[in-house]
């Protein structure tokens, strides 16, 4: 695009015009959050954008509002997006008005990074690496460089009440075959047994199905899908058995994410993210207990995330975007510390700062940072949009119509291998 | 068409020029430019990029032809077509026909057929699937299903095909009423005496409708009817808000454009190149039935 | 024509069972939007809501942080500002197109349909770096212009005038008026109807806009009303009266819009048809 920079050039005089306009209406008016954020700061140094999806958390926004204005270097805009972060962002990243920096969940896409959007931050970094959790590290890391900071780890994990098992005589399950008799032996009439989703766990629990019989996405070479086999059938079909007996909870007041329906007793076992842990715990003090996906042949295991701070290679300050992303996620100890610990429940993605963050220092939450480093495990950076389409489908089809899962699985696994060969070409 | 003695200053081209171009600048500029702009990108390799290097030719279009969900999603909505056109053009006519025969408050109860038009699909999809068709046991319909003894339905669930129930309702409700309209103004324009005349005929209810009304609805019919099978293909916003979980969009009931978005948009990919040529073969199949239709709407208008 | 008594009761009857049907999801809206969390989940349902006061409208108007009010002056500007834009510019095209059968005409009509059969998603991401790359990110301009050129608005209005009276024009032509004058002095003040329908289309459409504002409004202070609400249904929390009287709110004001409109939309439709 020959014409780009002549345009943005000539309009240019035309916004600043309009923008001038605009901060004399503001000043007549109320103040925008962007001019009360700045307010306090002795910002100088060039403008950056960052962006952040919307937590679900109170305080959030707040908190990252303070400390972008905290930031000496730069003058930080956060720009607060509501919904359908990633679409929007992909869209930005494509843009002249791209962030300079912008948090996404693992790290930058394969796509992103190929495709030159992301800058590599292995040099800023340096030695300090060695300080976060290496298996979270790694997943931000292709081709031996890193592209993005961990900002906090999530995870998610089995809630249930220790007093509602012992009540019905069983222990917390270990197997998947386990949690099917648990489910049913906890059901009553008034509460059911175990709840994973209102599409009945198919797209939470897809790959954690996959994992817990001990296998892989793909093979060491990353060149062919590796899940396609008999335990995986094996896994499916004790899936299904969970899933057409009286103990499954299909439909609930919310979905997985929200720990509502265990709160208000829809179900006595429920699939959920440790950030609600707080609002569990308020509801059933002491009474709570957690567990890893059980497990199928292989291990128990849990999903873990990170979202991490990324900076646009397109920035025209790159260099002041990468102090800053040091400063905010590598240097600021406080910070990371209050980020997971303030606002629900999170893992610091630093094992230095576990003992700081209240909430994962002792009780459930400690079980959960302990599942994150024994079981821990985060989806692949060459499990594309189509091959985790492609799996779902394969799965809802076996479990919810009883389809051949040797028919359906080798579909997805066709669909995988040519994925594969597409992003390693 | 025998132009009467024209009025020399109405037919200078100068004036149509003058009222069509604002409008037909703003097409090209703002739909025509970004159409081949995503008509290009759909021969490159175009991840992340909207000027890519990387020519692929044709391959985006087979890869997505040779996708067995894809075209599994292509032949259920040529199905969803074939059945939801005739449904809702069926229902607007209906209300309008009906609204005909009402004499006390017609205005209130056109309003009320009318006034759904303006939800939006996010806010119609929430009251249908978290208050009217909850699979839990607080939903509406599961309510009404247990004070009757029955055993509440999982609607949404996919484990049987109640949610084509959810998802038909919906859409009739958000959708009849602005084509009752259309059906309401070219019902209009038939003049009464020639009902009077087939009534003086003997001609009962239905026999009025098949040779009186339906013949002179049929301009109004034939653009109803185009408007509706466009629509049918490019279902997005009542499937996509009614059946979306935390845990993803179902396999089932899973339109081109929510699947196209799914792979090439939303869920963390942006792959323009599949995206574009996905939505490129849509428009290829609205483009065909629609000729079909209106070849099929012409034979059967074959008197006129 | 005489219709039967028994027909007319048995029309009357059954239009006012569907108009209930057709009623119950507004009320509904306004049941959840005026209950507790607890009254809507709780295990069975319950007509009437049980938290009939202002407490959670004033707490999401209220609410600094969300802007609501400032979200709705946005979606109120924008609204109107495209509907009006809109219209004028299909109405003069609609006109051009059914009045001129030219070539030039007819190749127009068939770019213009065309569109109509063209997912909107292809446009999408081109359409919006165009718009960044002209610096019109939050900006009233980047929300409005890209979208007031409504291939739908010109065909419907083309349609309308295909069955206008020529004569009416040709008096005027007589009487010295060009073809300027004559099309807003004759030709708009007697397509009021179907001016109120498009109208009311391309505000309900413009109101209820959500993926391109999102994108376009970086800045809060530039959001609209359904960019803001949507972060009701999108929280790790689903909090259903705050979602609901996020409804209400958005949906009121395109009702309060649809009652003044539709006067003349009735009456309008009844003159002109759609051919």
């Amino acid at each position: 695009m020959a014409l780009t920079r002549r345009t943005l050039f000539t309009v240019g005089g035309g916004l600043a015009a309009t923008a001038t306009l605009a901060a004399c209406g503001t000043n007549t008016g109320r103040t925008s959050p962007a001019a009360t954020a700045s307010a306090g700061t002795t910002a100088s140094g060039p403008q950056l954008a960052q962006w952040y999806h919307q937590y679900g958390e109170d305080g959030v926004e707040e908190a990252v509002r303070a400390w972008a204005a905290e930031f000496t270097d730069a003058q930080i805009d956060v720009n607060w997006v509501l919904s359908n972060y990633e679409d929007a962002l992909a869209a930005a990243l494509l843009t002249p008005t791209a962030p300079d920096v912008f948090e996404y969940a693992n790290g930058p896409t394969l796509d992103m990074i190929k495709a030159g959007q992301v800058a590599d931050l292995t040099e800023m970094l340096g030695d300090a690496g060695a300080e976060f959790t290496p298996s979270v590290l790694a997943r931000m890391t292709y081709d031996n460089k890193v592209w993005a900071i961990p900002q906090t780890v999530d995870m998610q994990l089995l809630y249930y009440r220790p007093s509602v098992l012992a009540e019905a005589g069983v222990q917390p399950p270990t197997t998947l075959a386990e949690l099917t008799e648990v489910a049913q032996a906890v059901a009553t009439p008034e509460r059911g047994g175990f709840y994973a989703g209102q599409d009945g766990g198919i797209g939470v629990l897809g790959l954690l199905l996959m994992w817990a019989s001990g296998l892989d996405e793909f093979n060491e070479a990353r060149t062919e899908a590796a899940f396609n086999t008999s335990a995986l059938y094996a896994t499916v079909a004790q899936y299904k058995a969970l899933f057409d007996s009286p103990g499954m909870v299909k439909a609930a007041s919310a979905d997985w994410s929200d720990a509502s329906p265990f709160i208000n007793g829809e179900c006595a076992l429920q699939w959920g993210g440790l950030w609600d842990l707080p609002n569990v715990t308020e509801a059933f003090g002491d009474d709570v207990g957690v567990l890893p996906f059980p497990a199928s042949g292989g291990d128990p295991v849990v999903p873990f995330g990170a979202f991490s701070a990324c900076v646009s290679a397109a920035s025209d300050h790159v260099d002041v975007a990468q102090d800053y992303v040091r400063w905010l996620w590598v240097d600021s100890d406080d910070k990371q510390v209050e980020f997971s610990d303030g606002f629900g429940t999170h893992i610091p993605a630093k094992p230095s700062l576990f003992s700081r963050a209240s909430q994962v220092a002792s009780g459930p939450g400690a079980d959960a940072a302990a599942f994150v480093t024994d079981h821990g495990r985060s989806n692949a950076l060459f499990w594309t949009a189509a091959s985790g389409q492609a799996y779902s489908t394969a799965l809802s089809n076996c479990v919810l119509n009883g389809a051949d899962p040797a028919a359906e699985f080798g579909a997805a696994a066709q669909t995988v291998d040519a994925e594969l060969a597409r992003v390693n070409d | 068409m025998a132009r009467r003695t024209p009025a020399p200053l109405l037919n200078r081209p100068v004036w149509f020029w003058a009222l069509v171009t604002p409008f037909l600048a703003g097409l090209l500029v703002f739909v025509y430019v970004p159409l081949l702009w995503s008509l290009w990108l759909s021969f490159y390799d175009a991840r992340n990029t909207v000027t890519p290097t990387d020519f692929v030719g044709l391959a985006n279009y087979v890869a997505l032809l040779n996708d067995r969900l894809f075209v599994d999603s292509m032949v259920t909505f040529v199905a969803f077509a074939a059945f939801i056109v005739p449904l809702t053009f069926a229902c607007s006519l209906g209300l309008a026909l009906l609204l005909q025969r009402v004499t006390v408050f017609r205005g209130f109860f056109r309003s009320v057929f009318f006034i759904p038009t303006a939800v939006s699909y996010v806010i119609a999809a929430m009251v249908w699937r978290m208050s009217f068709f909850n699979g839990a046991r607080f939903g509406l319909a599961n309510t009404l299903l247990t004070d009757l003894g029955q055993q509440p339905v999982n609607w949404l669930g996919g484990e049987n095909n109640w949610y084509w129930l959810v998802l038909v309702s919906l859409r009739l409700w958000l959708q009849v009423g602005f084509y009752m309209i259309l059906f309401i103004a070219g019902l209009n324009q038939i003049d009464p005496q020639l009902f009077e005349a087939a009534a003086l005929d003997g001609a009962n209810g239905w026999r009025r409708f098949r040779y009186v009304t339906f013949p002179l609805l049929r301009p109004t019919s034939v653009a109803v009817a185009m408007l509706l099978l466009f629509n049918a293909f490019q279902a997005f916003d009542e499937f996509y808000n009614t059946l979306i979980t935390a845990g993803g969009y179902p396999p089932f009931a899973r339109p081109p454009l929510v699947y196209l978005y799914l792979i090439s948009f939303g869920g963390g990919a942006q792959d323009l190149g599949i995206g574009s040529a996905g939505t490129m073969i849509l428009t290829l199949v609205i483009l065909v039935f629609s000729l079909i239709q209106n070849r099929v709407l012409a034979l059967g208008g074959g008197g006129q | 024509m005489k219709p039967s008594r028994a027909g007319s009761v048995l029309a009357h009857l059954a239009a006012s069972v569907l108009a209930v049907l057709f009623l119950l999801p507004f009320y509904v809206i306004w049941r959840n939007a005026f209950s507790t969390q607890q009254g809507i989940v709780s295990p069975q349902w319950h007509w009437w809501p049980d938290q009939l006061d202002l407490t959670t409208l004033t707490a999401v108007l209220g609410n600094p942080r969300l802007g609501v009010v400032q979200a709705l002056v946005n979606s109120l500007v924008v609204s109107v500002v495209q509907t009006l834009a809109t219209v004028v510019i299909s109405l003069m095209a609609g006109y051009a197109l059914a009045r001129w059968r030219t070539p030039a005409s007819r190749l127009v009509l068939g770019l213009t349909v065309f569109t109509l059969m063209v997912p909107a998603m292809v446009t999408f991401v081109p359409t919006f770096v165009m718009v960044s790359t002209l610096g019109w990110i939050s900006s009233y301009r980047g929300l409005i212009v890209p979208v007031v050129f409504s291939a739908f608005a010109t065909f419907l209005f083309r349609q309308a005038f295909l069955d206008f009276p020529r004569e009416l024009e040709e008096s005027a032509a007589l009487d010295g008026a060009n073809t300027w004058t004559t099309f807003w002095r004759i030709v708009v003040p007697n397509t009021r109807g179907t001016i109120a329908a498009v109208g009311t289309i391309t505000f309900i459409g413009a109101w209820n806009a959500f993926l391109w504002p999102l994108l376009i409004a970086q800045d809060p202070a530039m959001r609209t009303v359904q960019v803001v609400l949507s972060q009701f249904m999108t929280a790790q929390g689903v909090r259903y009266p705050e979602m609901f009287t996020g409804a209400l709110i958005a949906v009121v004001p395109a009702l309060i819009v649809f009652a003044f409109l539709q006067r003349w939309l009735v009456e309008g439709v009844a003159r002109s048809g759609l051919k």
